[in-house]
């Protein structure tokens, strides 16, 4: 596979761009603002236009925003500079020109309407869905708004900035049924989860069998919604580094990593080269555990431990290499905003060498165990099949679109923390089943093993964080010494970091794919409004679908391929 | 092999069963003891896993940590096979009812395990759909600080398990079934649970209040009034 780079990151945007023109061409005066800040660009619309300016990036030849995104709410109570109480903004990518695109529109607080777009997107279903359950958005034409996240008996809409972040409601009985069984039909109904092994503890699915075969199923989350974005708004920058931790707790390391260069853009500052190399060296291990633990647990649900036994052995290692460099095993919050909290240990290489050894070992021995083991193919090939068109529709990203065939990998497209000096391929599938997405996710470990070593032989010296002192704190030895670096660390620490006024959607590859973080900040200590796109979420969305006319067992295996992390799912 | 044969190895505790006579080859002793001893040595745990520290669980069940030397390899995803339970992650509301049936279809005696702050008291989780601790409705009887605990933590929780059973303790009723504050939401039975709430809802019912837990807010949901704020 070619491994030539993507020379820019984000086509001209602004008033040059061809998103601009197309869509001012096409509506007109609904075009209503168009703004640009740190290279994103973000466009504003009438909300008559809505659904036509939606579909003009979908359609028309020269944007082609095929790959859905992500939908929100954010609410602007008490803004002056916001006429309307309400806005709706919607995320779309583009992997034919490489580009990404914000569209906004607002609505009132009195009339918190707008007609909906699945039908054009398949994946806006649940991303409308959460929008009305988490701020009172209605969607026209919606055919499921009920809640989704939040429990049946709750009250209110909890994302409104009127809504009080600790008030609980008590859920006395769980839903009963999530499908309508017909009068009279002879179909059985089947519920599994959310506290079955296979749905990994959090997911709950219902499914109407016909004998051994799915005849509707509908899913059903929310059991670990946890409310990342409600407490993103009461927490500064830097203390919601352990929440991202805790979003896929698989690969905690890459979540850091993504929210870090998140707010580096909206701040605008540059991260020291050896705290990128570190970065990506990290984030690579986190991706080769995720992967472990996806295949692992995968096999598991289908009967057989001994890979898991095996893999996780390397996964070990890994997490020793963590806790020698930040203390703890999984939830690592190593990184800082512009930087990492501390260089790496003197036996750094050693280990990750040591590291690099047991996972080589782990990938040949789960090679050996599983890819040509007759039993495991005959239960993953050609289930679970999804096509390229529908997984762009859903919004599938990281190894399930590439599985799909559709090479889009953040770390070739857009290159950020300096992969761009490493030579690695991105693996694609051609059939889109099971099988496919399960050699992606073998192919990209032994990427992942590449990088590191490349990274390895050329790791930089000198410092791991910014000298920024608006962003990092100063060095001890100077805020002991003088009285300068002691204001500023009390400072910082008092006050945080304070953004500029403005919106970025950051992005990286995860474990599961593109996990953005859109961040919309008023200038304050704590972010207005964070939202992460979870790549579970539109990937578990299609789950329902995927199963429907195959077998129940099938359904599991399908699951498991998918590595849904109830953490970053719900959120 | 007869059962005295055991007892003639480590297992032993010579305070514990007095009664040790002719090298081993006698023990007496009560029947209350050896089931105790049996129970405490074949710990059938159900986990509950939900989160981040369910892969740190995963951690301690496989060959690394290994939890077969505590005598509790033999994972039960159900509970009706299961006597220890491990509540390894947050629980949010919505997940409570579930915690709660599953808790109740263990078969007596039961003991909880509350692995990591968010099952213990929500963790950093201050929010508007976490429970702050799951001893709101369901009896624990170790807790295990960490986010997530080192399996260390774990392993000791389950020893400490052991010694509640070789004591014959087991924690009976919900530690904090009065924090949110309506009565019954620590009943041990789901049903009085249910009766308790639906008694407090009818009770303010008559004084003309509303059921607790329900929330006024400036703007209310798909009402026709016209909302305003400020």
């Amino acid at each position: 596979m070619a491994s030539a780079v993507a020379e820019t990151t984000n086509p001209p945007a602004g008033s040059t761009s061809p998103t601009t023109r197309v869509l001012k061409e096409t509506l007109g005066d609904a075009v209503t603002k168009v703004d640009e800040f740190r290279g994103d660009l973000a466009v504003t619309v009438a909300r008559d236009s809505w659904v036509k300016a939606v579909q003009t990036l979908r359609d028309h030849p020269e944007l082609d925003y095929k790959l859905f995104l992500d939908i929100c709410g954010v609410d602007y109570l008490d803004k002056d500079d916001h006429e309307d109480r309400y806005e709706v903004v919607f995320h779309a990518y583009s992997v034919s020109k490489k580009h990404h695109v914000r569209l906004k529109t607002s609505c009132p607080e009195n009339d918190p309407k707008l007609p909906t777009v699945t039908h054009l997107y398949k994946g806006a279903n649940w991303f409308e869905r959460e929008a009305w359950d988490l701020y009172g958005i209605t969607f026209d034409g919606h055919p499921r708004l009920e809640r989704l996240l939040t429990h049946d008996s709750f009250v209110g809409h909890p994302m409104r900035k009127d809504y009080p972040t600790a008030q609980r409601h008590v859920l006395k009985t769980p839903r009963e049924r999530l499908l309508n069984v017909p009068e009279g039909s002879e179909h059985m109904l089947m519920n599994i989860g959310p506290a079955h092994p296979a749905m990994h503890g959090t997911f709950r699915v219902q499914a109407l069998m016909d004998g051994e075969t799915i005849v509707d199923a509908e899913a059903e989350l929310g059991y670990m919604h946890r409310n990342f974005e409600k407490m993103c708004e009461v927490r500064t920058y830097w203390q919601i580094i352990p929440y991202t931790d805790r979003l896929n707790y698989c690969s905690a390391f890459m979540n850091g990593h993504g929210w870090a260069m998140a707010v580096e853009k909206l701040l605008d500052v540059k991260c020291p080269p050896r705290a990128d190399a570190i970065r990506v060296i990290l984030s690579e291990f986190s991706r080769i555990m995720d992967h472990i633990v996806c295949i692992g647990a995968n096999l598991v649900d289908l009967g057989g431990i001994t890979p898991m036994f095996v893999m996780f052995r390397a996964r070990e290692v890994i997490y020793d290499l963590l806790e020698a460099c930040c203390g703890a095993r999984l939830t690592v919050s190593y990184v800082r905003i512009g930087g990492l909290a501390d260089d790496v240990p003197q036996d750094f290489e050693a280990r990750v060498k040591a590291a690099l050894e047991a996972c080589r070992t782990a990938i040949a021995d789960g090679e050996k165990l599983v890819t040509r083991n007759p039993i495991f193919v005959g239960r993953f090939k050609d289930v679970g099949v999804m096509s390229k068109e529908n997984a762009l529709s859903w919004g599938w990203v990281g190894p399930a679109l590439r599985g799909s065939g559709i090479a889009y990998d953040v770390r070739k497209d857009h290159p950020y923390s300096g992969y761009d000096q490493y030579d690695f391929d991105v693996p694609v599938g051609d059939v889109g089943d099971n099988y496919d997405r399960y050699l992606v996710r073998m192919e990209e470990m032994r990427q992942s093993v590449r990088i590191i070593e490349q990274a390895l032989a050329k790791l930089p010296k000198g410092p791991v964080i910014t000298d920024d002192r608006k962003v990092a704190l100063p060095p001890k030895s100077e805020v002991y010494s003088n009285i300068e670096s002691l204001m500023n660390h009390f400072k910082l620490v008092y006050d945080g970091i304070l953004p500029p006024k403005g919106e970025v959607y950051g992005y990286n590859e995860g474990g599961n794919g593109e996990q953005g973080f859109y961040i919309v900040s008023d200038g304050r200590k704590f972010p207005w409004r964070v939202k992460l796109r979870p790549p579970c979420f539109a990937i578990y969305q299609a789950f329902p679908e995927m199963i429907k006319g195959g077998l129940l067992a099938d359904a599991v295996a399908t699951i498991g391929g998918l590595n849904v992390i109830a953490g970053e799912l719900d959120r | 092999m007869g059962i005295l044969d055991i007892f003639k190895g480590k297992m032993v505790d010579p305070t514990m069963y007095p009664g040790v006579h002719a090298g081993g080859d006698v023990v007496t002793t009560t029947l209350d003891a050896v089931v105790k001893w049996g129970r405490k040595s074949s710990l059938w745990p159900m986990p509950f896993g939900t989160a981040c520290c369910a892969i740190e669980f995963m951690a301690v069940s496989l060959s690394h940590y290994d939890m077969a030397r505590f005598g509790a390899e033999v994972l039960r995803f159900s509970p009706r096979q299961a006597d220890l339970m491990f509540v390894a992650g947050t629980v949010p509301d919505k997940l409570a009812p579930v915690l709660k049936m599953i808790y109740d279809q263990m078969p007596e005696p039961k003991w909880v395990i509350s692995m990591g702050v968010c099952a213990s008291t929500g963790g950093f989780y201050r929010s508007y759909h976490v429970m702050q601790g799951i001893d709101e409705i369901v009896p624990v009887d170790v807790y295990v600080p960490g986010c997530p605990p080192a399996p260390e933590g774990l392993i000791a929780a389950i020893m400490k398990i052991q010694e509640k059973i070789k004591n014959g303790e087991q924690a009976k009723r919900p530690q904090g079934e009065n924090r949110l504050g309506a009565p019954g939401d620590g009943a041990i039975d789901r049903r009085a649970r249910r009766h308790a709430w639906a008694l407090d809802d009818a009770e303010r019912a008559k004084q003309g209040l509303k059921p607790r837990g329900v929330l006024e807010l400036r703007v209310l949901p798909n009402q026709d009034e016209t909302p305003s704020h400020g």
